[in-house]
């Protein structure tokens, strides 16, 4: 189980509902970063992901190491989260 | 896992797009155990779409991730599962389909395809490269990104004309690059005509894209030709929509014939080659590429599956089948 979860997002992405929707199924909750209400936080986004793109999901482990998933891609995402 | 752990469903749906969704409306609503299976976003294309304009019953339109959660919301309803995950090879055991999926295997009784299509590549130079560095498909997802920048949108159709239009929120200026003539709908090509006299959108016809070059990560320009001559426009980012393809990656060798694209051949009960197994929407071999006539089809396929299920659908021929006693909704 991770210790946390942010999700950047931005209120017109589908992807970004479908973490979000996963996450819920699997029980996680997570810190989320609407880059349309935050677009000062778009910098981060790019610097943790290296991509222009979201979802951005940022999975912080109990050893405090950090994974991050550029995208909704579950064969990154359901690991990340196990 | 072992056989008798291996689930078994009446009907399996592959995608959770428009036609799936609305196929399980009606299934689930028959009481027929319905599971389907989505490996990208519920809603399809669809749910990336910024305004879905055309979509009988909404007569302001509509956003395209509201449409989608409402369809799913809807097919819930009734009991349809949506499980997040990927079909990844079918196979024909006669009464029972075997399907192989990132959960295990499982078994239908009946199968349908719904997997939809995506966005084509263009194949030039840089747009692999820069993919999500400066080259992008979902202008939903990724325009924010763009706030007062400069960017060049490939295509010619009604996404490149709708995307345009919707990225003009955040970019200061954007060149349209259309390969040869546009071919959107009237009504667009008429909205897209304010965004032009405005100063926002400036179309370049004839105009074939070459290269996407860029420095230091960052997307620069994007080189072209225009009747003969090299072109170049300065950008930000590029995004493209010229065009689909169909999501049938995972049928390469099985028994479901497709069509020299890549669609999926069905004869008039929307069946495939492998018996008991149908397909619907974008990906099917002839489809009018239309969230209308996708959710059609769904509600096509799901009454037709019904009378499979029943028994009422008998082979007349290799590839013919027909509805004995029709049963009417």
């Amino acid at each position: 189980m991770p210790k946390n979860i942010t999700i950047f997002t931005t209120n017109t992405c589908a992807y970004c509902a479908m973490v979000k929707k996963y996450l819920s199924a699997k029980g996680h909750t997570w810190e989320e970063v609407n880059l349309d209400q935050n677009p000062e936080r778009q910098a981060e986004a790019l610097q943790l992901s290296g991509a222009l793109t979201v979802p951005v999901t940022v999975v912080t482990k109990q050893d405090d190491s950090r994974e991050v998933i550029v995208g909704y891609n579950l064969a990154k995402l359901a690991p990340a989260v196990a | 896992m072992s056989e008798a752990e291996v689930q078994k469903h009446d009907v399996i749906m592959i995608g959770a797009g428009p036609a799936a969704l609305a196929a399980a409306v009606y299934t689930t609503r028959e009481d027929i155990d319905t599971l389907l299976f989505e490996r990208g976003v519920v809603g399809g294309l669809a749910a990336i779409t910024d305004m879905v304009d055309n979509y009988p019953g909404f007569a302001e339109g509509i956003e395209g991730l509201t449409l989608a959660q409402n369809l799913q919301n809807q097919a819930e309803r009734f009991g349809a599962v949506i499980e997040l995950g990927e079909v990844t090879k079918i196979s024909d055991e006669g009464d029972y389909k075997r399907l192989e999926t990132t959960s295990g295997d499982m078994l239908a009784r009946a199968v349908l395809i719904a997997t939809g299509s995506d966005y084509k590549k263009i194949g030039v130079p840089g747009e692999k490269e820069y993919y999500a560095r400066g080259v992008h498909y979902c202008a939903t997802c990724d325009g924010a990104f763009y706030r007062d920048k400069k960017l060049v949108v490939i295509g010619g159709g009604n996404s490149a004309i709708q995307e345009s239009i919707f990225l003009t929120r955040f970019a200061s200026h954007i060149d349209l690059l259309v390969r040869s003539s546009i071919k959107a709908s009237d009504v667009l090509q008429k909205e897209l005509q304010k965004y032009v006299d405005d100063g926002k959108i400036t179309v370049h016809l004839n105009t074939a894209t070459d290269e996407i070059v860029g420095s230091d990560n960052v997307v620069t320009k994007v080189v072209g030709t225009k009747e003969g001559a090299k072109v170049e426009f300065e950008t930000d980012g590029v995004f493209i929509f010229v065009g689909l393809v169909p999501n049938t990656q995972f049928l390469a060798g099985s028994d479901i014939e497709l069509d020299e694209i890549g669609f999926i051949k069905t004869d008039k009960h929307l069946m495939t080659s492998m018996r008991g197994v149908f397909a619907a929407g974008d990906v099917r071999s002839g489809a009018t590429m239309q969230i209308a006539s996708a959710v059609g089809e769904g509600a096509t396929a799901a009454l037709i599956i019904r009378e499979y299920l029943e028994g009422k659908l008998v082979p007349t021929s290799e590839h013919a089948e027909e509805i004995i006693t029709p049963q009417p909704c």
